[in-house]
């Protein structure tokens, strides 16, 4: 059964990814008029010589669908062309930033599910209770600030008021240690698991009521087991499932989501050099990281539809 | 006509308090955005109405003021009036907003109705096309199209976000057919030989919309961030028009000093949102409550 679903989703995402390459390809490719207009910096325009000799490198002659498959088996073999603006290949870009992207949402995902589950829990045992009509509201806040909004408030309270942790700047594992690092990461990966840790908060507490109405728990009660082991123990496991596979798509979003964060925090990630890329036209660049976040996206979804099969033997047996 | 009025008012006292009050702060905000372009129609600009107003010459700018009488949100780094500001920033809001939800609505609404109710072939064209669009994380997808097509301004803004909302609501249009279709109502109007296109439009559509208008509200308020997001980038609608998120990018370049011209803006963004999440979870209550009674 589980090798089945596997394959299905193997031949799915084999369709979804081809499509969303074509249609990133096409995005750039269909713009009106000649593609090296796109591709090259205005003020490179002027010298003719270097334009052939680019069209040529590029072979720019050649019909659409035969330029978007060289593109794409390229791209396959790590190839994403290079920026016409810094001559920086774009895969060389995505490497020497994406452990920052990665850090971000990986710290963020791991602090919203790990706040949400007591959040969560509590709020359902006493529900209607001050505390869970408390994080009804905070819940209601945190999905409606902007990140970048909570980013700011972020830095006026905790650099400028408070004087606690840095502002901007990022400080590499490697480099300085794993504790300048977290200093570095706290701020931003903060303001990006707020909208998660409500969604998770929220839902937890929703799967949660709904556990600790049914029979087994009662008798648990009746045993007269105590109330937080019967939280922990009785009443989370199930509701775990479902849990994990949101927070493992919210890891996925968050690769995409981390962009706007990152700017506000000037770190060195992918979303800074996609909207540097953006700012400065340089039409290579915004291609290759959007194909590549896409695609870390698409993939992560896949592994988290497989995985929540694999992980729910109910679903397995059927 | 009047009972229309009469059935809005009786749903307004049965609200829970927030919801009033999130309900009059979207009515503000529209009424700030019409407001702040009537000067189109009088041909002179009106009290608050004067977004660009620069009361120095270069090289004399006043810092920042806070709050007074003739500032009531005090101004920004270059003196210009914050309330007109955000007054004027509202209306592009609220038009990207509305577009999405207009787009989603009748096109999104249509096109899900109609595939979910004929089905076949032409149901699973459409669902994979949309699904690849789906497949991109939202805010990428948008950035990679602002960045390509260089758009810039609010009729191209409003139209990309527009016609990038319509896949959600068709899915959502296209799942509540499928549960739509399979009712009584439906069978019954088949049976007596009702044209299928008129039981498409006469009945499940109106039937599917009150649901899809809730999540309208609340996809309203997610427009509203994502737009922010872009204009705090300078993706959107460009300077010196104002937006609440470019008066936001404005103002970090002296959050040293004060945040007060972040603050306001941040805080028409947040209340904006919060109130369209409020009202439409309280209308995706209502909407489930009569839906599970039909």
């Amino acid at each position: 059964m589980l090798g089945k679903v596997i394959a299905i989703r193997t031949v799915r995402l084999i369709a979804t990814l081809f499509a969303v390459s074509l249609l990133t390809f096409l995005m750039v490719e269909q713009l009106p008029g000649d593609p090296i207009l796109a591709i090259l910096p205005p003020e490179a325009l002027d010298d003719l010589a270097n334009i052939e000799r680019i069209r040529k490198e590029l072979r720019l002659d050649d019909p659409v669908l035969t330029r978007y498959f060289r593109w794409v088996g390229d791209a396959l073999q790590g190839d994403l062309g290079k920026s016409y603006i810094t001559d920086q290949p774009v895969s060389d870009a995505i490497k020497d930033r994406i452990p920052v992207t990665m850090e971000l949402a990986f710290l963020a995902t791991l602090m919203a599910a790990v706040l949400a589950i007591p959040i969560g829990a509590f709020s359902a045992y006493r529900e209607g209770g001050y505390f869970d009509r408390a994080m009804s509201g905070f819940t209601t806040a945190a999905l409606s600030i902007p990140g970048f909004l909570a980013g700011i408030f972020f830095i006026w309270l905790f650099t400028l008021k408070f004087n606690w942790l840095p502002s901007t700047g990022w400080n590499r594992i490697t480099d300085k240690g794993l504790l300048a690092n977290l200093k570095t990461a706290i701020l931003p990966s903060s303001a990006l698991a707020l909208a998660p840790l409500a969604i998770n908060a929220r839902l937890i507490r929703a799967d949660m009521i709904g556990t600790l109405k049914e029979d087994y728990v009662l008798s648990a009660r009746a045993k007269g087991l105590r109330d937080r082991y019967i939280l922990m123990r009785h009443a989370l496991r199930p509701s775990s499932l479902t849990a994990i596979t949101v927070f493992a798509l919210q890891l996925g979003g968050l690769i995409g989501g981390t962009v706007v964060i990152e700017t506000v925090f000037a770190l060195p990630g992918l979303g800074t050099r996609l909207i540097s890329g953006i700012y400065q036209r340089d039409v290579m660049m915004i291609q290759g990281i959007t194909l590549f976040i896409a695609t870390v996206y698409v993939v992560v979804n896949a592994m988290v539809d497989v995985l929540y099969v694999a992980l729910d033997p109910r679903i397995r047996r059927q | 006509m009047s009972s229309a009025v009469r059935r809005f008012g009786k749903a307004f006292l049965e609200m829970p308090l927030v919801v009033k009050i999130a309900l009059v702060w979207l009515l503000f905000i529209v009424g700030a955005a019409i407001y702040s372009r009537l000067d189109r129609i009088f041909g002179q600009a009106l009290p608050l109405q004067d977004p660009f107003y620069q009361p120095f010459l270069f090289g004399e700018a006043k810092p920042v003021e806070g709050p007074s009488g003739a500032h009531w949100l005090g101004t920004d780094v270059l003196s210009r009036d914050n309330l007109s500001r955000l007054l004027h920033g509202s209306w592009v809001s609220l038009i990207v907003a509305a577009t999405v939800v207009v787009f989603g609505l009748v096109f999104g609404g249509t096109i899900g109705a109609f595939v979910g109710y004929t089905k076949g072939k032409v149901e699973t064209l459409t669902m994979a096309t949309l699904d690849v669009i789906l497949a991109f994380p939202p805010l990428v997808l948008l950035l990679a199209l602002v960045a390509v097509y260089k758009v810039r301004n609010l009729t191209m803004i409003a139209l990309v976000f527009g016609v990038l909302g319509i896949p959600t609501y068709v899915r959502i249009a296209r799942a509540s057919t499928l549960s739509v279709a399979s009712r009584e109502f439906i069978q019954a109007a088949e049976a007596i030989g009702t044209k299928r296109m008129a039981i498409l439009f006469r009945e499940i559509i109106p039937n599917i919309m009150p649901a899809l208008f809730a999540y309208a509200l609340i996809n309203a308020g997610f427009v509203i961030v994502v737009e922010g997001t872009l204009s705090y980038l300078g993706l959107s609608v460009q300077i010196p028009e104002p937006t609440w998120g470019n008066m936001i990018n404005e103002g970090r370049r002296d959050i040293r000093q004060t945040i007060l011209p972040i603050f306001w803006p941040g805080l028409f963004l947040t209340l904006s949102v919060v109130s369209l999440n409020l009202v439409g979870d309280w209308l995706q209550q209502r909407v489930a409550v009569r839906s599970s009674a039909l």
